[in-house]
């Protein structure tokens, strides 16, 4: 037992360390065994995940967990924070939960599905980095520790996503992604060092207390949301993003949803605890700016995807429609939080609103993370990726065509899959604000149903066609990973009102509880 | 520990319960399967019974007999289509452009914040 | 709650799905024998007698039931289950008969509007996937044409259900605004102004406009075309799949009419009279199927030997764009109407009137 509580006294440290360490050691095991370094990747990754679960019930039993690296106290001499910390509250837990579902899956996945390709043994690495990269992003309390591991992401995205090096469309799109992420980093970069110019501080905490909304702060805050929400892959920034999910491999691509969403984690961070404390100065304009995003982003991606006939880059506009569900239902909770004449108790829809959208977070990544993996096992199959060329294939792939199923009524929210549950949170509350918010929401969503009873019908449905004869269902371990998220869509579907309280409203209160964040630098 | 299972989904404005909505649907499922039995299973596999219908025109080679997707929501497409170039012209693929949009949203934001 | 509560629970549920099953079955065939009826005698011809809708079943459990060679089987027989039970389902959440629904008074409240809204996507969605399921041109054809047809009218009948339920919201001491019992326990009717009242008489009408749609009625039949496409997503159905179809048409047509019912006309005649116990129930549910049978004749039977069937771009041009100006219009009214009564003391049409 006193082994399992050190263990647990520095999970946050571990939680990054392990898959780094696992990062660097999978090329040495890679020269052993093919088939050992997978296992050794999937256990790294299964014990991170463990490691996860082990914290996220100390933190929703007992608040939030600072982890001071190299001291036990945070504060050297009275006054500076200069230790870097890593401040885990319940929605960094939430994301964290996010991004290990993800990577484990995709590691699951990469199994059978990269098998064949060379230079596996740097793409385990590079697929590590990146988990490493995204559970630093969720985790840190430290301002510039967050650009660095924003960069990390970046750099093992960009070389996963022109991992087929001999597709020039890869490459393009690895190109594509390398200079709007180092422009957005850059931006990011440029406003920490503002903030750190003005107040000598860079903890994330420290900042958010001394915090005046001064000229040189709006300034601020404009480059950190312009440039995460970039990294989000919100419209009208969203271009890179079918580009990059639509040329990586199937695995890669659902790693990447966890990416963007730890950009759009670290939009919500900023708006609602580093600038928590002046949450009503920044005007109402700030939410209604996330929610009229939202919005754009939802329509402008249901109708590019309707008109797609690549399948990867036709889910890859329906994940970016999804995302608008996400800024609708945060923004909406941040408009009543920015205004100074209603509290929250007055409106309650606010809080179910951002509930709401935290909820769609997880459920997004889910959905869209399924639908990759379909569209990765209908590509190893058959080798081809365009729409108007597929078909028919129900008869020959039955298993993969029902998970294909399940991930289409949950992305459009049919009942009673995930989507729904969070859709339903996320229409009967941002309506109070304003009824057109929720029309749209709902059109959209019938829209995404469109989208893809198209793919339906155009890959799976529809005569046996000659060319796909000798199409096989694909290898048991996609198999596996595809049941290992649809199994979570299913219980989340069912069980939405034991999911939302066991882990979405703890991460939504962490998030407006700014006094909760700063404990240990107000309470000591 | 079952209570926590079956919990109504209370969204503060509506509700829904899944278990309930399950249950009655494998209710009325059993019900229905039940009244499709009555009905008649048989045909003729293997005639022209099976072929598809075409007007009584002879059926074309399968690769072709398979709507393309990009055929499908003629009628949607059609009557929306202002908005569909619109958005086309809008992505470009050309990467400046993608940072371009990304300094009209930063300039929209300074807007908001009330810099500018 | 205990085992037995749960076991209670369970029982009530399963007797209360079998009894809808069975009603919502034979009041949505025989609604659609007197729409028929009605329709042949607007053409001037004598009609076939009301039962024929059962007669038309008992033909087609008859039939072959003949699977194409194109068509992935398990999708092609499945389709048609689930878009009936589907449609079954809705009754469960519906107030029948001036009852509170099924689901909503006896046990403690299950599912709302936007429930229902989604509910009723699905049995559109079984004829849309058993359209593409057939493998036939035509099928294809008609089944795309339904989906867009889908996207269309769902966008005015967001907005109906989204106003409806914004402006019960701001009413003093309502909860659960989406809740079907509070929807029929505080019609708007009397609550609104003569601004609102005219924002309300507009949704009404496009919600009148939406059902046949929903419905795939004339003029919005074009997923079924049968002069054009053959029957279109139904055109390799035959025997009891296409008997499944034929009665998830006819239950449909009493959700439909149901809720339109339960949005805008929830008032039962026994409290008007001062009856109770039998009598009281007997008199409320003649009385809800006068109102459906109204509903039914100006929503389906008037709107569909009147016009001409409409090509599949103008039906999602009338609906993205009149229909939706519409309802938007309503909202409006309502919202101004919300801003009148408040800022400038207007009293509310029922207190005008003398009502209350």
């Amino acid at each position: 037992m006193n082994f399992l509580d050190q263990l647990l006294s520095h999970a946050p440290a571990l939680l990054v360390a392990i898959p780094l360490l696992g990062a660097f050691l999978t090329p040495l095991i890679g020269r052993v065994n093919d088939k050992l370094r997978n296992i050794f990747v999937i256990g790294i990754l299964g014990f991170t995940g463990i490691l996860v679960i082990l914290l996220a019930q100390q933190i929703f039993a007992s608040g939030p967990i600072t982890y001071v690296f190299g001291s036990l106290d945070p504060y050297v001499g009275k006054e500076t924070v200069i230790r870097i910390l890593f401040e885990i509250d319940a929605l960094s837990i939430f994301m964290a939960m996010i991004a290990i579902v993800l990577s484990f899956s995709a590691a699951l996945y990469s199994w059978a599905y990269m098998e064949k390709n060379t230079g596996l043994d740097k793409y385990y690495s590079l697929l590590l980095l990146l988990t490493v990269g995204m559970l630093g992003m969720v985790l840190t309390g430290d301002m510039f520790n967050f650009f660095v591991f924003l960069e990390i992401t970046s750099i093992a995205s960009c070389a996963l996503i022109a991992f087929y090096i001999n597709k020039v469309k890869s490459v393009e799109a690895g190109f594509k992604y390398i200079v709007v992420s180092t422009i957005g980093a850059l931006f990011v970069l440029m406003a920490i060092a503002l903030l750190y110019g003005q107040y000598d501080a860079l903890n994330i905490a420290k900042l958010a207390d001394s915090i005046t909304f001064s000229f040189v702060d709006k300034i601020a805050l404009v480059l950190l949301i312009a440039a995460l929400a970039m990294k989000g892959g919100i419209v009208p920034m969203h271009m890179w993003l079918p580009d990059a999910y639509s040329r990586a491999p199937a695995s890669v691509s659902l790693i990447l949803i966890g990416t963007t969403q730890a950009g759009l984690y670290g939009v919500f961070r900023v708006l609602f605890t580093l600038y928590g404390n002046v949450i009503t100065l920044p005007t109402i304009s700030m939410g209604w700016a996330l929610v009229i995003l939202g919005l754009l982003t939802m329509l402008v991606g249901v109708i590019m995807a309707l008109i797609q006939i690549d399948f990867k880059r036709l889910i890859a506009y329906g994940a970016i429609a999804e995302l608008g569900y996400m800024f609708l239902g945060v923004g909406t909770c941040l408009t009543i939080l920015a205004n100074p004449d209603i509290t929250l108790a007055q409106a309650p829809f606010a809080f179910e609103a951002l509930k709401g959208g935290l909820f769609h977070v997880f459920n997004d990544a889910l959905d869209v993370g399924l639908l990759f993996m379909v569209a990765g096992a209908v590509y190893y199959a058959t080798k081809e990726t365009s729409l108007n060329r597929l078909g028919g294939l129900a008869r020959n792939m039955k298993y993969t065509t029902i998970f294909f199923i399940i991930g289409l009524l949950a992305i459009s929210g049919i009942p009673p899959m995930n989507g729904f549950a969070s859709k339903l949170l996320i229409y009967e509350s941002t309506y109070q604000l304003n009824p057109i918010l929720s029309i749209i929401a709902i059109l959209s969503s019938i829209m995404l149903l469109a989208i893809f009873i198209k793919v339906f019908h155009a890959a799976f449905l529809g005569p046996k066609l000659p060319q796909f004869d000798t199409v096989k269902e694909v290898p048991r371990s996609m198999l596996l990973a595809m049941g290992f998220i649809a199994a979570f869509i299913i219980i989340f579907g069912l069980f939405p009102d034991l999911i939302v309280n066991t882990i979405v409203d703890p991460a939504a209160n962490a998030l407006i509880d700014n006094a909760g964040y700063m404990r240990w630098l107000i309470g000591g | 520990m079952l209570d926590m299972f079956l919990q109504t989904f209370d969204t503060g404005n509506g509700f829904w319960n899944p278990i309930v909505w399950i249950v009655a649907f494998v209710v009325i499922f059993l019900i229905v399967v039940i009244i499709r039995g009555f009905g008649n299973k048989n045909y003729k596999k293997g005639t022209g019974q099976t072929k598809a219908f075409l007007s009584g025109n002879q059926e074309y080679e399968k690769t072709q007999m398979h709507v393309k997707a990009s055929n499908l929501y003629w009628g949607w497409t059609e009557s929306m289509k202002w908005v569909i170039d619109g958005l086309k012209k809008m992505h470009t693929g050309n990467v400046s452009d993608y940072v371009l949009w990304f300094v009209v949203v930063m300039g929209i934001l300074l807007l908001c914040v009330g810099l500018i | 709650m205990n085992f037995m509560e749960i076991a209670q629970t369970g029982i009530t549920i399963i007797i209360g799905a079998m009894a809808l099953a069975v009603v919502g079955i034979v009041v949505g065939l025989l609604y659609k024998g007197i729409d028929r009826k009605i329709a042949a005698h607007m053409q001037g011809r004598i009609g076939p007698p009301l039962r024929q809708p059962f007669l038309d079943v008992r033909k087609l459990f008859v039939k072959e039931n003949v699977i194409p060679e194109n068509a992935i089987t398990w999708v092609f027989n499945l389709a048609p289950i689930t878009g009936l039970v589907a449609t079954i389902t809705i009754l469960l959440y519906l107030p029948i008969g001036g009852f509170p629904a099924l689901l909503d008074g006896i046990i403690v409240a299950k599912g709302d509007l936007i429930l229902i809204l989604y509910l009723l996507m699905i049995p559109s969605l079984a004829m849309v996937v058993g359209g593409f399921a057939s493998g036939s041109p035509y099928a294809t054809i008609g089944a795309q044409r339904e989906m867009a047809t889908m996207i269309a009218y769902e966008f005015p009948l967001a907005i109906i259900i989204i106003s409806l339920s914004w402006r019960l919201s701001l009413v003093q001491g309502t909860t659960h605004v989406f809740s079907l019992s509070t929807i029929t326990a505080t019609p708007l009717w009397g609550i609104v102004g003569p601004l609102g009242f005219i924002g309300l008489v507009i949704l009404l009408l496009t919600l009148v406009i939406v059902t046949p749609a929903e419905l795939s009625k004339i003029p919005f039949d074009s997923p079924e075309a049968e002069t054009e496409i053959a029957g279109g997503l139904l055109v390799e159905y035959s025997g009891r799949n296409l008997a499944m179809f034929y009665l998830t048409d006819g239950v449909k047509t009493l959700v439909m009419g149901t809720l339109i019912v339960a949005l805008f006309f929830p008032y039962n005649l026994s409290p008007l009279l001062g009856l109770e116990s039998y009598t009281a129930i007997i008199i409320d549910i003649l009385f809800f199927l006068a109102k459906l049978f109204c509903v039914i004749l100006f929503s389906v039977t008037l709107i569909r030997v009147s016009i001409a069937r409409l090509k599949i771009d103008q039906i999602v041009y009338t609906y993205w764009v009149p229909l939706t100006l519409l309802g938007l219009v309503g909202l409006i009214c309502l919202m101004w109407d919300q801003t009148i009564m408040t800022q400038f003391g207007m009293q509310s049409i029922a207190n005008m009137l003398g009502l209350i």
